[in-house]
Formats: C-alpha cells, structure tokens, sequence
C-alpha cells in the first residue's frame, strides 16, 4: 500500500494534476482507494453502471467495444499514467467500452463524491484538473476520429470494394 | 517528381474472448491477409450470360458478360473470362493469382483487382471471406470437442516467425558457396550418394530387427526426438527453395515458421517470385528442396550401416526412414497434400485447381450428379482421387506397421 506522499508523487507526472499545488496534491491523493487487477481480470465490461474514474499507476489496461459474439475491437491501451472512465463520472450512462487488465495492474480509483469534495474545498484545483481533461477529451475525439478512418479504410482493402469509381 | 510510398496496409486489433469471458487473445489481422484469402463467388447460373466474339481486326477471342438481372454488359478478355470461370467462392484471390500465372506464364499485378472491380461494378460479384474449416468449425462451437479444435488451430495459427527481408541473405549464401548445388558436380553426387543410400537402406532392411532393438527401453521418446530433428531439416529445405530463387535471378520475398493449417510445424519460403521464371525453373526450384531429403536420409542411412548395432544406429536407420519419406511425401504428387511433386504436376496439367476439382468432383459422382461429363478431364480427377487415396492409405499402414515392428 503506497504513502499519500508515494500517491501524490505519482500524480505530479499526471496532466490532470501538474497545477496541482503540493498540499492540494497530498490531501487529493489521501481520498483516493487503491485497487489491483491481475492480468486478464476484467474491470467493467460495456454496459455496466458506473461512477468512478481510474488512472493507471501500473501496468495496463486494454479498452474494446463489442463488434460480434467473442470478439471486440481493441480501441486502445491504458498505459502506466492515463486514465479512464471518467466519461460515466460525468454522465452517469453505462460503461461505453469494456477495460480489461493486460497485465499486473495497479488503478487509483476517483469516485464522484470525491470529485464534488474536490470542487467544493479546491475550486482552483478542481478548475486546473478541468481544463486539463478538456484537453485530453479533444485529444481522444481526434483519436477516435483517425480509428474510424482507419477501419473504413481496412474495409475497402480488405474487400477490393471500388468506391472511387461508383 | 518522386512518387510517395503506397500506403501501408491498414490492420485491425481484435480482441477475442475465451469461453471463461475473462481469458481472450489479441489478434491484428492486416487488409491485405484478409483478400488475399477472399474468395469472389460469382452471381448465380441464370443470373448471367457470356457469350464470345471473335474480333475481326485482331482475331482475338472476346466475350460479352451480361448481368440478366440488371441488363448491364460487360467486355472480357480471355483471360479475365478464365479468371471469372474459377470465381465461384471456393477459390481465393491467391489461389486466382497462381491460376492465371500458371496458365499465361507470367503475371500483371493489376489484372485480378481490375477485373474485380469491374464484376462489383456490374454486380456480378460477391466477395466471401476465408477458411471453410473455420467456417464449419465456427458454426458448430457448441459441439466441445470441435470448439476445441478451433481455438487450438486459432493459438498455433497465431505463431508466425517470419522475415521479408531475407534476400540479401540468401545472396549471400548463393554467393559463398550456395551456387554448387546447381551444377552439374551436385547433381551427380546426389546421384552417387541416392545410389549408396539405397544400398545402404537394404542392408539394414535385413537386420531391421536388430536394428530397432537398439532404440532400448523407450522407443517412443526416441522416435520422437527423431521426429523433432527432422523438422529442423524443414528449414534447410526451404533454404534450398529461396538458393534456388537466387540462381534463377528471382527474389525471395519471405522466410518464416509457422502451423501449416493449423497444426503442422513447418518452415516456409515465399517462392512467388519463381512465376515470373522459365517453367525449367519452376520445376528446379520445387525438386531442389526436397533433394535436401534424399541427400540427408542417405547420409543417414550410411550412418547406421557404418555403427554397430545400438542406440546411434537405430536413431541413424530412424532418421534415414523419416528424411526419405518426407523425400517421396513432397515429390509425389498423389497424397491430398500440396507439396512440391503437386505443384510440378498441376504446372504440368495446367490445372491449378486439380485437388480441389478432383474432390469436388469425386463428391459429386457420388452423390449421383456429376459436376462434369465423364471425359479426359473427369478421368484425371477419378485418377487423381483414388491414386490418393490408395497412397495415403498405404502410408498410414506402413507407418503403423514400423511404429509397431520397432516397438515391440
């Protein structure tokens, strides 16, 4: 079990909480629980209900959607740093996509509560931590937008279809 | 101007999940593994027509396809209309790929993705994806012993240990020394060496029952280990095949390991190229490889007969047997297996097809509705089949009965 001061270390090197002042850090990183996932456990599954975010603090996480029956695409990889979940923290619908440990994993798991407490004792804190997953949600609308090229793309190699000439 | 670079192949990541819902495999499959192994079905009888015109200007063969259903007509050539007859969602873009360079002897890259695009165009064409094992296995998951089946050719067909940039190596080898097994000093000496092979295998043919006595107390583990040696050799008969490429000026495009259909080790050379060479080559390169066989089971055998009687002279006799029999399993063209002896029949034949025809027709001679008038044709295929069939049969036997000989 890490220190808070172990814990706070770590997400100094996060983007959501490098404005993070060293106080503000510590006692953030006191409210958040420690989970571990061995290898190939699976966190939640697509459709599941929700509420708490995770960053990974070691190994990593493999996201995929369901495509059909057994097999899902892999959308991407949560290493050692990111995050996820945070979309059902927000909107409370079910899980979009099924997280499922890679390898060993170490998670800090922020629940919605947790958030609120940080918004009502550190607005300044809550507003850097924010603005930062703004920016890493622009990020991942790009991603997800070059992942849908990608596979329509696999689509007409893989099958010969012709569409420029349709 | 320069041109950029093609795009690379796009790959899709999938995840496949085990029974458990927990256990799963990653699995990136590229665009250009998957059509390759597309199999185009054409449009059903009836649903089309193709006639043929013979141009007046330069005397060539056309023909008229027309779609009955949308009234859209195209043009072929003859050799888009050969191509259009094996599309019938059995044959894969590969397998239309060898077709046509064993029929036309050489190659236009752009021939099958053209004409494909014309039959979509004209909706005369569907494409269906791979394997019809995986497919039957696939429908049939709820049987256990057939979904075990499929998740362990799925785990091996996963191992691939392969390199494209082999050729440079193999130029190398060619270079230092690799050259002299193309002359006529090394044919003779796998002449000599088959001949004293031969003689050396009667021998131990007359004292066999001493001979296997010498494998001791655990004869399977030892004839394993025999087994285990000889595909190791497997390598250096697809090293043969890429030395070959070489001497005919041709490139070796790729060298791995890998699970023929799932479950056989073997090592592999992709020979492709050798279909832009002479028909000579062609056959040079498929035999050439399986000398490898003769050379090292005579080897072999001079072994044994040179060591007294014990464990060296049995495994000596053991491996001898193995290497020659891979020898005759990849010459001979008659065992169901798509070897080299296959392929240097099928060149000969000009039916690329042969096995797949023959099996297909066979089927349906027995069901009573023959797919093809009883011809020259159709005797190939009867030929074909039962001569395979005696053959493996026969192999099957003789191995149990050595299996047996050696182990009681």
């Amino acid at each position: 079990m890490a220190t808070a001061a172990e814990t706070a270390a770590f997400l100094k090197t996060i983007r959501l909480f490098r404005e993070f002042a060293e106080p503000e850090l510590l006692a953030f990183a006191s409210r958040l629980r420690e989970r571990t996932l061995r290898k190939s456990q699976v966190l939640f599954r697509e459709g599941d209900a929700g509420d708490e975010m995770f960053l990974v603090r070691r190994g990593t996480m493999i996201i995929s959607k369901a495509v059909t029956g057994r097999v899902e695409q892999v959308l991407d990889r949560a290493p050692a740093g990111d995050f996820f979940g945070e979309m059902s923290l927000f909107d409370r619908a079910p899980r979009s996509a099924t997280l499922q440990a890679e390898t060993d994993v170490e998670l800090l798991v922020l629940d919605r509560d947790n958030l609120n407490l940080l918004i009502e004792v550190n607005p300044r804190a809550a507003a850097a931590f924010f603005q930062a997953l703004v920016g890493v949600f622009i990020e991942r609308l790009r991603a997800s937008g070059n992942l849908v090229a990608e596979v329509t793309r696999w689509g007409l190699e893989a099958t010969g279809l012709d569409m420029e000439s349709r | 101007m320069t041109e950029s670079a093609p795009p690379r192949p796009a790959k899709l990541e999938l995840l496949v999940r085990g029974e458990d819902a927990e256990s799963f495999e990653l699995r990136q499959v590229s665009s250009a593994a998957a059509w390759l192994h597309m199999r185009p079905q054409r449009v059903p009888e009836g649903e089309f027509e193709l006639a043929e015109v013979t141009s007046r200007v330069d005397r060539l063969p056309r023909f008229i396809l027309k779609n009955t259903r949308t009234e859209r007509y195209l043009m072929l050539t003859e050799p888009e209309r050969f191509l259009w007859g094996l599309m019938d969602g059995r044959t894969s873009l590969q397998d239309l790929a060898t077709a046509y360079v064993l029929r036309y002897g050489q190659f236009d890259f752009d021939v099958i993705p053209l004409l494909i695009r014309k039959l979509q165009r004209a909706q005369l064409l569907t494409l269906t994806p791979g394997s019809r094992l995986r497919r039957a296995l696939a429908r049939n998951r709820r049987r256990l012993i057939l979904q075990m089946a499929e998740q362990a050719l799925t785990a091996l067909e996963r191992i691939n240990l392969a390199s494209r940039r082999v050729h440079p190596v193999f130029d190398r080898l060619y270079r230092w020394g690799g050259f002299l097994l193309f002359t006529r000093l090394a044919a003779l000496a796998c002449v000599a060496l088959a001949a004293a092979g031969i003689a050396a295998g009667v021998r131990l043919w007359h004292e066999a029952d001493v001979v296997a006595r010498g494998l001791g107390l655990h004869p399977i583990i030892a004839l394993l280990a025999v087994k285990g040696l000889f595909v190791l050799t497997l390598a250096l008969h697809q090293v043969v095949h890429g030395l070959a490429l070489v001497h005919y000026g041709r490139r070796v495009r790729e060298f791995g390991f890998t699970f023929l259909h799932g479950f056989v080790p073997t090592f592999y050379v992709d020979v492709t190229d050798i279909f832009m060479a002479s028909r000579r080559a062609r056959i040079v390169t498929a035999v050439s490889g399986t000398l490898v066989h003769l050379v090292l089971g005579a080897l072999w055998f001079l072994l044994a007969v040179a060591s007294p009687p014990g464990f060296l002279q049995a495994f000596a006799a053991a491996s001898g047997m193995i290497q020659w029999q891979a020898f005759v399993i990849a010459l001979y063209p008659f065992c169901f297996i798509e070897m080299d002896g296959y392929h240097v029949l099928v060149d000969a034949l000009g039916v690329p097809t042969l096995k797949h025809d023959a099996l297909a027709y066979v089927g349906s001679l027995l069901r009573g509705s023959p797919l093809v008038r009883w011809g020259a044709e159709a005797r190939v295929f009867v030929f074909y089949v039962a001569l395979s069939a005696v053959s493996v049969a026969a192999f099957v036997a003789f191995n149990v009965w050595m299996v047996i000989h050696a182990t009681t």
